[in-house]
């Protein structure tokens, strides 16, 4: 924990330019739920940053604290190995009772997940709960890379390959493109 | 007259504290135990005959009048002096011989068998005084001085002790079990003190950490000392509760002092609000937001909130104007 809060210490100069994003963000919602919007969103920040959990991490984009960019490494044995894909999430002025916007930058081969990035899971629609927070959401898509849903897939190409994990890989590899 | 129920009264609460003592009992002291029953009989008796001639024994002047003490007393005295027995088995069987070594029960060893008890009264009654402002030190100079110059306030003492035993005798066991070790502590230290002059052993230490425990709990009358236990807690989940911790959100699930969807912190109507029966607590304001605008259902199991929360207390004008004691009987109410 002391280490934690130690490391947590060292990354914590970035959050004063959150911290200055209030301001500037302030406008574009209004009132008291702007304020606990953001609290959330900063203490989100915190708890990400000093967990420090591997294979995942999100950050503001900018001074707009609504809007985060989000990176996934493709878990150990899975197809996904080595890849790192960018999200976006972006947060509604009623997170967290409404889920964050998230969606792949960089194109992903997946049955869940579209050609434009799209991402289909559950918890980021109807099952989404305000106990989830950012991390849990990136942990989702991370665990959802490995273990897709094929039976309502996206890209139904990806879904009939699956089976195949050798080709699928192949696959995974050309259509990945690292972040530019 | 009074004699014979006190000497009644001596073998009850004995009994009932073996059960408590048992771990903590020796095989010699259990050995021992006819030779010392013998033994304390006989005392008793002589105390009872010496008692009998006039308040003031022989003995020494100094010491409060054995017939009054006794009268006042009753079995927790006898307890105490038990105590002083099976102590004197288990810590100072190898160290003093002069209580085991002459049972010919001589004035002498009752005048020292008085002393010890007159001076763990005080150190009893050092321990309620210290509780207010002294420290440690003080209360243990207390007790060495009151241990020299016992005649002062014997009687009292005896009561206040008298008070504590026979209220702790009531209650739960471990409870029963710390006192003893306190008294028990108290007679091995007096007793090595008077016995053995300058023989201390480090043994102190720890025994003065139980010893800690119960002036804490001497504040009020030791009639609440159920319930103190409970009420000391307290406090301490109202500091982890409120204080402002780094590790709050590592946790959010489990540690509830701040609401786990808008991160503010719980106060204390929050804090005792159970909106739904998984445990999942979120503050008043979420709660609200979500049966309005959002879903209606609880973040943590997705159930459907009942319009009526299966727990909610402190929400009355009454709680909030003494919060600490309700949300503390809340939280007894709770646990029972």
């Amino acid at each position: 924990m002391q280490d934690n809060i130690q490391s947590g210490a060292a990354v914590a100069p970035p959050p004063p330019s959150p911290g200055t994003a209030i301001k500037q963000s302030q406008p574009v919602a209004k009132g008291s739920d702007a304020q606990s919007v953001l609290k959330r969103l900063q203490s989100e920040l915190m708890a990400l940053m000093m967990r420090g959990d591997p294979g995942i991490s999100a950050f503001p984009e900018g001074d707009n604290i609504f809007s985060w960019k989000g990176t996934i490494t493709g878990s150990k044995e899975t197809v996904y190995e080595g890849m790192v894909y960018r999200l976006s999430l972006s947060f509604p002025s009623d997170y967290p009772f409404k889920p964050p916007k998230v969606k792949f930058e960089n194109p992903c081969f997946h049955p869940n997940v579209d050609l434009c990035g799209n991402i289909c899971l559950d918890i980021l629609q109807d099952k989404w709960s305000s106990a989830y927070d950012v991390r849990t959401v990136l942990l989702s898509i991370q665990s959802l890379l490995g273990e897709p849903n094929n039976d309502s897939p996206l890209n139904t190409q990806a879904a009939a390959l699956w089976d195949n994990q050798e080709e699928f890989r192949k696959m995974v590899e050309k259509f990945y493109k690292p972040s530019q | 007259m009074g004699y014979d129920a006190m000497a009644n009264d001596v073998s009850a609460p004995a009994i009932s504290r073996d059960l408590g003592k048992k771990k903590r009992a020796n095989r010699s002291a259990k050995l021992k135990q006819c030779k010392l029953d013998a033994r304390r009989e006989q005392w008793l008796s002589q105390v009872k005959n010496s008692g009998g001639k006039d308040g003031s024994m022989g003995i020494s002047p100094a010491l409060p009048s054995p017939h009054r003490t006794m009268s006042l007393l009753r079995h927790s005295q006898a307890v105490l002096e038990r105590k002083s027995l099976e102590r004197e088995v288990n810590v100072g069987s190898g160290l003093d011989g002069s209580d085991s070594d002459s049972p010919a029960h001589s004035p002498i060893p009752i005048a020292n068998m008085h002393r010890k008890g007159s001076s763990s009264t005080s150190a009893s009654s050092g321990c309620s005084i210290g509780l207010c402002s002294r420290s440690v030190s003080d209360a243990e100079e207390d007790r060495e001085e009151e241990g020299k110059g016992e005649e002062k306030g014997g009687v009292d003492d005896w009561e206040a002790v008298a008070d504590a035993l026979s209220a702790v005798v009531d209650h739960t066991q471990d409870k029963s079990d710390s006192v003893e070790k306190e008294v028990c502590s108290k007679k091995d230290e007096d007793h090595q003190n008077i016995s053995r002059g300058a023989f201390r052993v480090s043994e102190p230490e720890p025994n003065r950490i139980v010893h800690r425990a119960w002036r804490a709990d001497d504040a009020s009358r030791p009639q609440c000392l159920p319930n103190l236990s409970k009420q000391r807690s307290f406090p301490v989940n109202m500091e982890r509760r409120f204080a402002p911790s780094a590790s709050v959100h590592t946790g959010i699930l489990s540690v509830p002092s701040s609401c786990p969807i808008c991160v503010e912190d719980f106060d204390v109507t929050d804090s005792s609000f159970l909106p739904c029966c998984c445990g999942f607590r979120i503050c008043l304001f979420c709660h609200k937001k979500i049966l309005e605008e959002g879903d209606g259902r609880c973040p943590g199991c997705r159930k459907q909130y009942d319009r009526v929360p299966c727990m909610e207390n402190g929400i009355s004008g009454v709680a909030l104007s003494f919060p600490c004691r309700f949300s503390r009987s809340f939280s007894m109410s709770l646990r029972s």
